[in-house]
This record gives structure tokens, sequence and C-alpha cells, in this order.
């Protein structure tokens, strides 16, 4: 596999303005003739569907729901980051860039990273002119808050419906299109197969949900905007349908699946009640900054919350982080209530909880106030655990969040497969080993609105593309593979339903390759996942047929493609033998058991080759230089 | 915290396809933990279908969270259930006691047919949106985002009738059918921003057009809406639309 | 000439909306004007009929009588095809429905006490618009109030007219697009006030079933032969 980021020549701040000059244009009148077809419309599919049906393309939206404006960016909380500066405390597109490549842990292609704070600004512009209703000062400019432990106040929010307001915006935009008539959109369709011609991506087949039938969509282009694959792990923050089969069926007809193994774990989630949880839901990070993490110092307690004394608790970020105390970010607060939580110290009916308590914020500031700040929150808190966080401390624990890793793409967000791009979450380039808060809906937006619309005409501009028709022999045969995946599924008829199976994965990754890794443990859940792989082919019970709305159906598709991806997953962290970011290797800690990187070792991007069925994926690399930022090690202490 | 489990009979309505014949059915679900969600409830149901090569009862949902707007029931004659201001995602057993029977229906909405069981066709709301909810500006052209100030009370109305999810509650729970507090919430959010207001009168006609198209009700102002909304969308936001609506038809060249 | 704004009143869900809370609020101020003109019962044959006989020596009451029969028929119309359309809309086949706390009586029951109105109205102009006038207006009204069926009649259109408006009336102003977060409260109340107004209507010929006026009168008598004292 060739991997050639084709990073443009120049200095880092030229770089994307020369690339955009060098890139070669579309004749206008010559775009309607080029189909692209778009898998996904949340903020980095509907963002492109807009854009480049403002430029006149072709565009066919591809969504899973009955709707596109379903898509799991809408469940993004927080904020969206610019480098405007508005507060003027200092920000600036360099230290965006900065902050991104260092909070990657220095896993992430600069260029790229760079080209991302250079058009975040862009970014708001844009959405407000959408009328997108970001929060406001009483002077009727916009409103700013720093967040997820950044040193400046960078981010603009709406409420804790940021991703809802901003995918409704580029939904708006995009449905402006298909009142144009220059975007069409499919929803209710799930992509099953990538379709290749002449060695490039120039199609896809895709189920229609209600009706079953496989169909077939030839373009010129095909832009993946399928989201990360954190429901690997079955219980996540992640949306019920959200999944890792487009990518992976990429990944099978030969693009590069680079750093899987980079996940993202969120430290503030309510803890799981019992084996009926189909999905965990997170709190805003934000009570961090009122609440106190705690455990009880003695292992087994099982004493309520009020009757242990102040001298038994043992307030473990601020007793192993005194600078950062219960602020410390994602990764690091995840890990140590993992450590209590290994070490028989959680609280809670399963064990798996550590106390977020609001106890001496109530007292200091008043419980008004903490019920103006995080009402909603608390509410939340009770409807879902029937307790009152006012009087009894939250229960948090770590759930999957968000994934790094993706599919390998250079500069232009093309795959190693010509003609097939990925966008946002689904691909790997801008947040190395570990995403900033509120940096997942500015490089989806990032991607969509201002990069593909220039890279895509270079490619259609730069290539001779044949003809590709629906009715061509590529199409027919993957709608054939497609059609007998299903009826492989159906046609098991054992005993056990896909989720079963999917649970039973969803423990092996989160136990042995969860938030902390080591080569024993990643070594079992080798031999575990093709355990489970081997019952799903014998045991699989889904009924129903293939020609209508099967749920069940759907579901064991998915299942059956996080089987196969879990093991590249393992692969690429038993392979990774540092600590980075939300890869934790144990093998790899300092002396206090903090992550220690190895540069020398891994400063690359792995990126896996399926090297056919049965056959062990090849691995190939992509080095990493880091020319503005020099690596240093991330201290919180 | 966990109590004792307990038992519920789910009376569900059961239809194989669109434009098919549909029935109540009931089915016992033993093993219900008052921690569950309604919607786990009915997951546990459907894998025990599976299990007994039964078809399972198909339902939308998918946030799970209450902001993909995906899920949408009747429950015992509650659009999203007996919680005030939810979806029914977010509805819990512990609602419920042993040997509750619970009746479970879809939106029964003329512009959403069923497609099975308890899953509907909503895209009568999608094309509503591509008739004028939006703001016509490409890519790119947008001036500085802060040049135009925007009142923040008006800021925050505007947000207050963004907030919708596009679930359809209003139009299963409004008497008439009608999609007046969607529609009124994406008029009034785009009338309120100075960035909708160039073409607001137009936004105005011809997305009331379309929703008459669409074959929704006329709004008899009963609010039923507002009362089920689960981000309480207020119907302030119909009255904007109506005026909105009036302005462009009497006052704009249109 | 472009008649496009003409039909877009007559053929959107609003336009029609908006025909309806116009002539509606309309029909709310006539009959607020009708009451004024009722009360006038209480202060004799005299003042009654003077009123009414000034009224009718108007040439052009009878263009106002149109006009008035007219905006009725607007309303009725508009309501009729307003419902129709939402007879047909409307979600039909729940198992089990419950009004979960927008709808009020009023709003439930808007087309009963509509109907209700309707009846009572044709009942009203026989017995009195198109009736024997031949023995004054105060002894027409007044003899009618003595009838006790006539008085429940009487009663229930009054009361079917205070339901209908207790909805109507904030109704017509939201339809009209007039809600504001200061001034609704005030319209809700008002509208509210308007319809319990309308029981002045019921209260005038329960005075007058009671025979309350002939003890007024013996009263006045009473005084005016103190004062002559």
């Amino acid at each position: 596999m060739k991997l050639d980021a084709r990073i443009p020549a120049g200095p880092i701040e030229k770089k994307w303005d020369k690339h955009r000059f060098d890139l070669k244009l579309v004749n206008p009148s010559n775009k309607r003739r080029f189909d692209i077809i778009v898998v996904g419309s949340g903020l980095a599919g509907a963002g492109a569907a807009a854009s480049l049906g403002e430029l006149g393309y072709n565009v066919k939206v591809f969504t899973m729901h009955d709707s596109p404006r379903r898509a799991h960016s809408i469940a993004a909380q927080g904020g969206i980051n610019a480098a405007k500066n508005y507060p003027n405390d200092g920000d600036s597109v360099w230290r965006l860039f900065h902050d991104t490549v260092k909070g990657g842990d220095y896993r992430a292609r600069e260029a790229n990273v760079y080209r991302l704070a250079q058009v975040s600004n862009g970014i708001i512009d844009h959405c407000v002119a959408l009328g997108v209703p970001f929060a406001r000062e009483y002077g009727g400019l916009l409103a700013n808050r720093s967040f997820g432990g950044a040193q400046l106040s960078r981010t603009f929010y709406a409420r804790g419906q940021t991703g809802q307001q901003l995918l409704l915006g580029a939904y708006s935009a995009m449905m402006r299109q298909v009142a144009a008539g220059t975007v069409k959109v499919f929803p209710r369709r799930e992509m099953t197969e990538l379709v290749i011609k002449d060695g490039r991506a120039r199609g896809i087949i895709a189920r229609d949900l209600v009706t079953g039938k496989l169909e077939s969509h030839a373009g010129h282009a095909v832009l993946l905007c399928t989201g990360g694959y954190a429901n690997v792990f079955y219980l996540s923050t992640n949306a019920a349908t959200c999944n890792v089969s487009a990518a992976w069926a990429a990944y099978r007809k030969g693009a590069g699946f680079a750093n899987p193994c980079f996940t993202q774990i969120h430290p503030t989630c309510i803890p799981r009640s019992g084996d009926h949880q189909s999905k965990l839901t997170l709190m805003s990070e934000s009570l961090r900054n009122d609440g106190r993490v705690w455990v009880p110092r003695n292992r087994g307690d099982r004493r309520s919350p009020g009757s242990i004394p102040e001298e038994e608790r043992d307030y473990f970020l601020e007793r192993r982080y005194p600078a950062f105390g219960n602020l410390v970010p994602r990764d690091i607060a995840s890990r140590a209530a993992k450590t209590e939580v290994d070490a028989g110290k959680g609280v809670g009916p399963t064990g798996q909880s550590v106390y977020l308590d609001f106890r001496d914020s109530i007292a200091r500031k008043g419980e008004d106030k903490i019920r103006a700040e995080y009402g909603n929150l608390f509410d939340m808190y009770h409807q879902i655990t029937d307790e009152n966080g006012y009087r009894t401390p939250m229960r948090i624990y770590p759930a999957p969040h968000y994934t790094m890793g993706g599919l390998w793409v250079d500069y232009d967000l093309m795959t190693t497969v010509p003609g097939l791009f990925a966008l946002g979450e689904a691909n790997f380039s801008d947040h190395g080993a570990n995403r900033l808060g509120a940096s997942a809906l500015m490089q989806g937006l990032a991607d969509g609105f201002f990069v593909i619309p220039y890279t895509l005409g270079g490619y259609l501009a730069g290539n001779r593309l044949e003809a590709a028709a629906d009715s061509d022999p590529e199409f027919r045969r993957a709608a054939d593979e497609s059609g007998l995946k299903f009826k492989r599924l159906l046609s098991v008829k054992g005993k056990k339903t896909p989720s079963e199976f999917h649970r039973r994965l969803g423990e092996v990754m989160w136990n042995e390759c969860g938030m902390a890794r080591n080569e024993a443990a990643l070594k079992r859940a080798l031999v575990k996942i093709p355990e489970i792989r081997e019952e799903f082919r014998e045991n699989l019970a889904v009924g129903g047929g293939a020609e209508e709305l099967n749920q069940t159906l759907e579901r064991a598709g998915k299942v059956a493609d996080f089987l196969d991806f879990a093991e590249l997953l393992v692969r690429d962290a038993l392979e990774r033998r540092e600590s980075c970011g939300g890869h934790f290797r144990e093998e790899s800690c300092t002396p206090e058991g903090e992550a220690k990187r190895d540069d020398a070792g891994f400063s690359h991007a792995a990126v896996w080759e399926h090297a056919g069925e049965g056959k062990a994926p090849l691995l190939n690399k992509e080095a990493l230089t880091f020319e503005h930022i020099k690596p240093s090690e991330r201290s919180y202490k | 915290m966990s109590e004792k489990k307990f038992g519920v009979t789910v009376r569900v309505w059961r239809q194989a396809g669109p434009g098919e014949k549909g029935r109540m059915e009931s089915y016992e679900v033993k093993g219900v933990d008052p921690d569950m969600s309604f919607l786990e409830m009915l997951d546990v149901l459907n894998e025990d279908l599976v299990r007994r090569g039964e078809t399972p009862i198909a339902f939308d949902s998918d946030c799970r969270e209450g902001i993909c707007g995906c899920c949408g029931l009747v429950v015992n004659g509650d659009v999203h259930g007996p919680d005030e201001h939810s979806t029914v995602c977010q509805l819990h057993m512990r609602r419920f006691k042993d040997g509750d029977v619970i009746t479970v229906e879809p939106w029964r909405v003329k512009s959403f047919p069923v497609l099975k069981d308890l899953v509907v066709d909503r895209s009568s709301l999608d094309r509503i949106m591509a008739a004028g909810g939006y703001v016509s500006v490409d890519t790119g052209a947008a001036p500085d985002a802060n040049s135009v100030p925007v009142d923040k009370d008006d800021a925050e109305e505007a947000m207050d009738a963004a907030a919708c999810i596009g679930c359809g509650a209003c139009v299963a729970a409004c008497p008439n059918g009608a999609a007046m507090l969607f529609t009124g919430a994406k008029i009034s959010q785009l009338a309120l921003l100075p960035q909708g207001g160039p073409e607001k009168a137009k936004r105005a006609l011809d997305m009331v057009e379309a929703m008459d198209a669409e074959g929704f009700g006329n709004c008899t102002n009963e609010y039923e809406c507002e009362a089920v909304c689960p981000k309480e969308v207020k119907v302030a936001n119909i009255a904007r639309m109506n005026r909105e609506f009036l302005l462009a038809n009497f006052l704009s060249k249109r | 000439m472009d008649i496009g704004f003409v039909k877009r009143v007559i053929f959107t869900s609003i336009g029609r909306k908006f025909v309806m809370a116009v002539t509606g609020l309309a029909l709310g101020a006539f009959m607020l004007v009708h009451l004024a003109e009722n009360l006038l019962l209480f202060y004799g044959e005299k003042a009654y009929n003077g009123w009414v006989d000034l009224l009718l020596s108007n040439p052009f009451i009878i263009y106002a009588e149109l006009g008035l029969a007219a905006v009725f028929l607007l309303h009725i119309v508009t309501a009729v095809w307003v419902r129709w359309e939402d007879w047909r809309n409307a979600p039909a086949g729940y198992e089990e429905r419950r009004w979960q706390g927008g709808r009020t009586i009023g709003s439930a029951t808007m087309l009963y006490t509509a109907a209700a109105i309707l009846a009572y109205l044709v009942y009203h102009l026989v017995d009195f618009r198109f009736a024997d006038h031949s023995m004054g207006f105060y002894a027409m009204v007044t003899g009618a109030f003595r009838d006790p069926v006539f008085v429940g009649v009487y009663i229930a259109g009054s009361l079917a007219l205070a339901l209908h408006l207790s909805h109507g009336m904030q109704s017509a102003f939201q339809t009209l697009g007039v809600n504001h977060p200061k001034y609704t409260p005030f319209i809700k109340l008002g509208g509210l006030l308007v319809a319990l107004t309308m029981a002045g209507f019921a209260m005038i010929s329960v005075y007058f079933l009671l025979e309350l006026d002939q003890k007024k009168v013996e009263h006045h008598y009473q005084v005016a032969a103190t004062e002559a004292r």
C-alpha cells in the first residue's frame, strides 16, 4: 500500500492557499455532469452535500435514518472551537493548531491540523449566517466559553445542544439544495458495499431499509461521512445505530484503516444499571468544575455515601493531580476512575462507578447557583437513575465516546482508494491519539463545508474518469455479495440474537482493550473475538426475511462487521507498544503510573491493509514529522 | 435503585407493511427492572421474540437521550408516554408496576403513514423544511460572525424555537393532525434572527403552502402540541408564523 | 391585477383561520353592543323603545343587518371548511388517547357550542326579528322573558356563547399572530371576561322571569311618592 499524504510544499501557513490554487477546477457548466455519492448526513455529510450542491454538482445523500436530521452529530452537547479570539485572550490559528496537535499527543498530521485551525473561523461565520442561534452577550455579539480544560475561551455554543443546532444548520443548507434540485436525499438506506471500477470508487450498493431491496448507485466519487465506531464496545455514548460497516466495506475494498486503537473514553457518563442497558448517557464534563470525584478509602465499603466520614473518603484526582485536580483531561480522569474501581473501591450496586459530589459546592455557592448552572444535567441524572444529585453524590463512570482512528486519508481527504473520500469522524486525520473537547464539530464542518469542495474538484478535474453506470457488472457483483451476506445471516437460524453477540463482544473489548491495555489482555482478546465470531456464524438468530423492514437483520449486519473490525482494533492496540492519548499501554508508563509516549518507536500512523479474507492484515506506516511543534511530555501533576 | 423485578403485559400495534391492516397484540414481559428504560423493555421483548422465532416489533429509536427525534410512541394514550415534556426513550419502567397492561401505538397521523408496526414515515416534515426552512447563503460568502449583533433576548427565543427535534409528537397530539408547531418553530427561529430577515416573507408563504400540501390539519389553538412537546416549544411560535404569513400576504410584494 | 393574496386568504390554512378570527372578533364586538342595548331593558319601556325606534329610523340599518349576516355567514362557512379539513386529517384510530393539558372545555366543545348558538340564533330571529312588532319591542321582549321555556332556551344559548367565547376570543388573537409574553395573559383574561359578560343576557331574562321589574316599579313608585310628600 502506497501512503502518500500529498502534503503541499511550502511554509505551513501557505500550504492550503497554495494547494487551493494548484488544484484544477471543474468548469461550472460541467459540474452538474458529475454525480457525487455522500454516505451519511451528519455534520460532515450534510455540510459536504450542501456545499457541493451549491457548486452545482449532482449529489446523492444516503442516510440510514428516516430523516437526514437524525445523524448522531445531533447529540453533541458542549460546543465548537474556533480561533476567532473574540475574547481577546490570546488565541490565534497558530495556538489552536498547537493545542490540537499537543492535545492529540503528537499523533496527528501537522499540515491537516493547521488547515483545520485555519478554516475554523469560517465555520462560525457560515453557521451564524445559516441562522444557528449561538449564545450571545447582551451587546449582541457571540459568547465564548472555556471548555475541556482549554486555557482560552474559544468555544462557541448553543446551550447544551451545540451539535443539534449545527447539524440543523447544515441540514437546512442541504435541504435548500434539495429544493434547488442539486441534492437528492435517500432516507432509510444503508450502504452495504463500495463499488470499485478500474481501480476507482465509482458507487455503492445500498439497502432500502423499508423494502429490503438492494440498489446500485453509480457516481464519479464516493464520500464516506459515516462517523465513528465506538459501538464496537457495545455500550457507548453513541446512538444505537452508529456502526463501522461502511468504513469496513471500504477497508475490505482496499482503503487503509488508520490507528483503530485510538478511542476516546469520556469520564462523566451515567453508569450502567444492569444487563438490559442499551446505551450510556453522557453528562457534560463541565460538571467537574464544581463536583469533586471520590471513592471510599476502604475497599468494599458499602455504606451510603452520606455516612462515610470525610477522613474515609479518597478524592483521588485531587490527591494524584494536585495542580489540575478534578479538571485533568478526559483520558487521565477516566483511567484514574478505572484504577480505583479495579482496586475494589467502586461504588453503586454494580461497584462500577465513582462518586461525583456537589456537597461542598452547594455549601459554598448555594443550591440555587448549582441549579442554575447544571439544573438540566441534574434533571437528566434524576430521570435516568431516580436519584437526587443535590442530596446524594452522583455516580459516574467512563464510557466510550469518540474514535480518533478511521480511514486513512491524504491531505485531500482521499483514502487509499482513488475517488473514495472520508470526512469527519470517519477519517483519522486531525485528532491524533486524543481529541480535545469541542473539536469534533469543528472537524466535521471543516471537512464538509471548506475542504472537500476544493479537493474533490481537484480530483474530478485532474483525472479522466471513464463512464460508469449502475448496470455495470461491477455493480451486479457487489450487489450479489451484499445479497449473499444477508442471506447467510438469515440462514443460520440459531438461538442467540445479534445483540447478545454484540454485548459479549463489547464485554471483551471493554475488559481487554478498554481504558488500559496490556499485551496479555490484548492477546486474550485476539483469542476470544474469533470464538464469538465463530459462534455468531453458527448460532445466530435473526428471523424475518431480507426483503422487508427487518431491524434485527440490520443489527446482525452491523454486529458481523464489528466482530471483524474488533480484531483489527485489538491488533493495532497490540502493535502500538506505547501509551499515547486515549491508548494506554500498561507496559509503557512512568514509575508513577502515568502514560509514556515512545516517539522513537511510534511516531507514525499505523495504517492497516486488507490482505484478503482469512489473512492477517498488513501494517503500513505513515511517518509523522513535527516541524513546528516539538513533542513534549503531557503532565498535569 | 434496583427494586424487585416485575412483569407487565404490553399491547402493541402490529402492522406488516404500509397500507396493510393492523391489529393490537398482547405480549407478556417478565423480569422488568425498574431502572430499565421503556425502549429497553421493548428490546428485551424483541430479543425474546427473535429467540422464539417470532417477528420482533419494529420501532424507531437511535440516540436514546432525547435529542435525535427518532422515537415516538403513544403509551397508554399519552404521546411520548406519561412523563411531561420528554421523549419516550427517556421514560423508565419505574413508572409502571407489576401486572400493568401497557398500550403502545404509533403516531396515527394521515401525513405519517405507518411503514411497519410502530415505524412511521415522517418525510413530510423534511419536505416542509425543503420549502424554505433555511437561510439562502452559500458556503464561504458569509461576513464575519460578529458583524451583525443580535438582541440576546431574540437569540434566546430563536434558540427556544430551534430546540425542536422534529419527532412529530405535536402532530400526533393535535386533535386536527396539524404541523403548525413544527413549521411555526422554524419560521419563528429564522424570523427572529436578522440573518433570516431578507427572505422571511417568501419563507413564511412557501413553508405554509408546503405544510398545507402535505395534508396536515388546521390549527384550532388547543395547544395540545405545546403540552406534549419534549423540547417545550411554545405556541407563541405558531402566532409568530401566523403573523409572518399574514404580513407577507398583505404587505410584501409577493 | 394579481389576486394571489386573496386566493391565499381563501385557500391556505392560515388564510381561512384569519377570516374566522376577524369575523369572530367582529361578532364578539357585536354581542357586546347587543348586550349594552339589552341592558336598556332595565331602564323601562320608554328608554328601550326609544333606542329601538332611533335605530329603526336609520334608513341604512338594513345594510348593517345584511353586513352582520354576511359576517355570520363567513364565520360559519370558514369554520365548516376548517373543521371539515381537520376531520379529514385528524389522527384516527388511537385505541387509547388522553389529552395532555392543552385542551379546555371551551376549546374541545367549539363545534357543539357553535351548533347550539346557531340553533339558538334561528330561534331568536324567528321569535324577535321576524315576529309581530305591533305591540312594541319592550312588551314583546319582556313578554317573552316571562315564559320559562323561552328563558330556558335563552339561558342555554348564552351559556353556549360564553363557552364558545372562552376559547374563541383568545384563539382569534393567537390566529392573528398576537402573542406576546407581556400581553397574552391579559388577552386571555380579557377573553374570559368577555365570555363571562355573555351571562348578562341570561341575567336579563331571569330578571324579568322572576318579575323583579314589577318590584322595582313598585319600589320606584314608593320612592316617588315619598319624595312627593
